[in-house]
C-alpha cells in the first residue's frame, strides 16, 4: 500500500477498543511491518495485556508523542521517514489524539487531524485514530468525522468514511477561561515593539519560567506581526493573566491562512508567515486559530499546571 | 569599555566611542559638537571640528574653552572636503587610513587621542555615496575598538531621507534617538547587535550586514545587548554567514536564542555564552 490511510474508529467500550486495535496491531506484526502504539495510559495498558508480547511493537508514550501537534508531526515525519528509507512498504500506528476528554483543548488537534492528510501523504502509513464515544465531546467527534477518509468498525470492517471532506469548516476554537475576566492589555493596531513592551510589563510578577516568559513575548510579537502583514486591519491585541498562566489573542478582519498546515508544518518560503506561527506552535502550551463573528483570531497560552 | 545604547548627552563618552547624531537644526548640532569636543579636550585628546563652510572657527569661538584651544593648537577646524578627500563619495578604506594617520599624529604630538565632530550630511546624498559611507562607518567603528579615536557623526535630517538617517544610525554603537531599532557595531573580535530586530527592521539588518564581513571563517555576533530578535533576523544572520562561507557564532547569556536556533534546525550555528 502507498500513501496515507488515515482511519478513525468510534468505540463505546474497552472491548470494542480492543476488537478494533488488537487485530490492527497483530496484523502489522504478522507482516513484519513497523508498528507503533502511541496511546494514552489506559489504552496502552489494555493493549499490553491483550497483546501479551513486548517485542516488535514500539510503544511511544502518548503524553509525549502528543504534547503539541507541531511536535507530533515533526517527530512522526522523522520516524516514518526513517522506516521508509529502510525499505518499509507499510507502517502502522495507533494513537490517542488528545481532546477535552483528556483535559486538553481541541482546536489545534482538530487542525492536526486535518493537516496530517497532507503532512503524512508521502509515507506508506496506516494510521488508526480511535475515539472513545464515552468521553469525546460531540464537536470533536464531528471534526474527527470530517478529517478521516476511512473508518474502522468493531466488526473488523475498514470502510470509506462518508462524512470525510464534506467541505464544512472545523469547529470554532473555544475561548480560554481567563478571557472571562477583563484583559490586562488591550491594544489596537500596535507595533510589534509596543506589544512586546506591554506583554513584558504585564507578566512581570507572574510565576512564569524564563522560557515561558520569552515564548509568550515572542508569540505576542509574532501574532500581531502576522495580523499586520497578512491580515485585514484593525488588528486587536489582548492579554489575560493570572499568577501562573498567560493568554494572548490577536484578532483581525481577514479570513486567516488558507493553508490547513499553517502553524503545524514549517514553510520553505522564509518570508511567509508560516514559519513564525509554526515556532509558537512548537514553544507555547496551546495555540488556537479560527474565524468567528469577531474575525480571525490566534490565541496563545503558556504556563500553568494544565489546560483549561 | 565602549558605550553602546541611546543617549541625549554628549559628555562623559570614552576615548573610542562612536556616536551618531542626527539633527534637525544646525545650531543644535554646533552646540552639541562643542560640548563633545570640550569633553575630549578635558580628556587630553586633540579636538577636530569638520563641517562645510568658509569660516568654521566661527562655529566654535563662542565657546571660551574651544576658542583658547583653537588659538593654542589643541583644537582644529577642517573643511569636510579636505578631511574626507571629497565633497561627494568617500573611499572607505582610504578614509580609515586618513583618520588612523591623524590619530597617530595626535599621539606623537602628545595627545591622548583624537576626537572628531563632523557634519557628514554632504557625503551621503546619493545612493552610491550612502553605500560607501555606510561601509566606511563600520570600518572606522572597527578601527575605534582598538585605537583612541572617538567621533560624533552628525547628519542633517531636514536634508536627508529618513531611511538614510536610520540606516546610518544602525551602524553606530551610540545614537541620540530611538529612530534606529537596533545598532550593529564592531567589537574586538566581531560585531555586536543591540536593541530589537523584528519585521520592521529586517531590511535594515540586511543592509547593515552588507557593511560587515566575517573574520577567519566566522561571523561572531555578540547579542548580549539584544532585547529581541525574531526568526527572520536569525535567518538573515545565518544566511549572511553562509553566503560568506562563514560559521555564525552567536554569543548570548539567555537560553532563548539557542532554543530558537534548535527549533529552526540551524545545526551549523555555534551558540556560546
Amino acid at each position: 500500500m502507498t500513501g496515507f490511510y488515515h482511519e478513525t474508529a468510534f468505540y463505546g467500550s474497552d472491548d470494542d477498543f480492543l476488537a478494533i486495535a488488537v487485530p490492527f496491531v497483530e496484523g502489522g506484526l504478522r507482516d513484519g511491518q513497523p508498528t507503533m502504539i502511541a496511546c494514552a495510559q489506559k489504552n496502552t495498558a489494555l493493549l499490553r495485556d491483550a497483546l501479551g508480547r513486548e517485542d516488535a511493537v514500539t510503544y511511544l508514550p502518548g503524553a509525549d508523542q502528543y504534547s503539541r501537534p507541531a511536535d507530533a508531526i515533526a517527530s512522526y515525519r522523522d520516524i516514518f521517514g526513517k522506516h521508509s528509507r529502510q525499505g518499509a512498504t507499510q507502517i502502522r500506528t495507533v494513537g490517542d489524539v488528545p481532546h477535552p476528554g483528556y483535559g486538553v483543548p481541541w482546536d489545534w488537534w482538530g487542525r492536526y487531524e486535518n493537516a496530517v492528510n497532507q503532512a503524512f501523504a508521502e509515507f506508506p502509513l496506516w494510521g488508526l485514530c480511535p475515539y472513545d464515544t464515552r468521553t469525546t465531546p460531540p464537536e470533536v467527534l464531528a471534526d474527527v468525522a470530517r478529517t478521516h477518509p476511512y473508518v474502522a468498525a468493531a466488526s473488523g470492517e475498514h470502510l470509506p468514511n462518508p462524512g470525510f471532506g464534506n467541505g464544512s469548516p472545523l469547529s470554532n476554537p473555544v475561548a480560554d477561561v481567563l478571557e472571562q475576566g477583563s484583559p490586562r492589555v488591550s491594544l489596537v493596531d500596535p507595533t510589534p515593539a509596543a506589544v512586546r513592551e506591554a506583554v513584558s510589563a504585564a507578566i512581570t510578577g507572574t510565576e512564569l519560567t524564563e522560557d515561558n516568559a520569552h515564548d509568550i513575548v515572542y508569540a505576542a510579537s509574532e501574532i500581531v506581526t502576522n495580523g499586520l502583514s497578512h491580515g485585514v486591519a484593525p488588528v486587536r491585541f489582548r492579554l489575560w493573566a493570572d499568577d501562573s498562566r498567560v493568554v494572548v489573542t490577536a484578532t483581525d478582519d481577514g479570513p486567516g491562512p488558507s493553508d490547513p498546515m499553517a502553524g503545524l508544518m514549517p514553510t520553505t518560503a522564509t518570508r511567509s508567515a508560516g514559519l513564525g506561527l509554526w515556532i509558537l506552535h512548537r514553544t507555547c502550551d496551546y495555540v488556537s486559530m479560527g474565524r468567528d463573528e469577531d474575525g480571525f483570531t490566534v490565541r496563545v497560552s503558556v504556563g500553568g499546571s494544565g489546560h483549561t | 569599555m565602549r558605550t553602546s545604547g541611546v543617549t541625549d548627552v554628549v559628555v562623559g563618552l570614552h576615548p573610542n566611542d562612536h556616536l551618531c547624531w542626527p539633527f534637525d537644526d544646525f545650531a543644535e548640532f554646533r552646540a552639541r559638537a562643542a560640548e563633545f569636543l570640550v569633553d575630549g579636550l578635558e580628556q587630553g585628546q586633540r579636538a577636530c571640528y569638520v563641517a562645510q563652510g568658509d569660516d568654521l572657527e566661527a562655529d566654535l569661538v563662542a565657546q571660551p574653552v574651544l576658542a583658547e584651544a583653537l588659538r593654542d593648537g589643541r583644537a582644529e577646524v577642517i573643511s569636510l572636503e579636505s578631511r574626507y578627500g571629497t565633497s561627494a563619495t568617500v573611499t572607505p578604506e582610504e578614509q580609515v587610513d586618513a583618520y588612523a594617520t591623524a590619530t597617530r599624529a595626535a599621539i606623537e604630538d602628545g595627545f591622548a587621542g583624537l576626537r572628531v565632530a563632523a557634519d557628514a550630511t554632504a557625503l551621503v546624498r546619493t545612493p552610491d555615496s550612502l553605500d560607501a559611507f555606510c561601509r566606511y562607518e563600520h570600518l572606522i567603528d572597527r578601527y575605534m575598538t582598538a585605537e583612541p579615536f572617538s567621533a560624533m557623526c552628525a547628519y542633517d535630517r531636514s536634508e536627508l531621507p529618513e531611511p538614510a538617517v536610520t540606516r546610518l544610525s544602525t551602524l553606530h554603537p551610540v545614537n541620540n534617538t530611538a529612530s534606529a531599532p537596533f545598532r550593529l557595531h564592531a567589537t574586538t573580535d566581531g560585531i555586536a547587535l543591540d536593541g530589537e530586530v523584528d519585521w520592521v527592521s529586517h531590511d535594515l539588518l540586511s543592509l547593515a550586514l552588507e557593511s560587515t564581513e566575517p573574520d577567519d571563517g566566522e561571523l561572531r555576533v555578540d547579542t548580549t545587548g539584544l532585547r529581541f530578535i525574531d526568526h527572520h533576523g536569525l535567518l538573515a544572520l545565518h544566511g549572511y554567514a553562509r553566503a560568506n562561507e562563514a560559521t555564525l557564532v552567536l554569543r548570548s547569556e539567555k537560553s532563548a536564542l539557542p532554543r530558537l536556533i534548535a527549533i529552526l534546525g540551524l545545526d551549523d550555528v555555534d551558540c556560546v555564552r
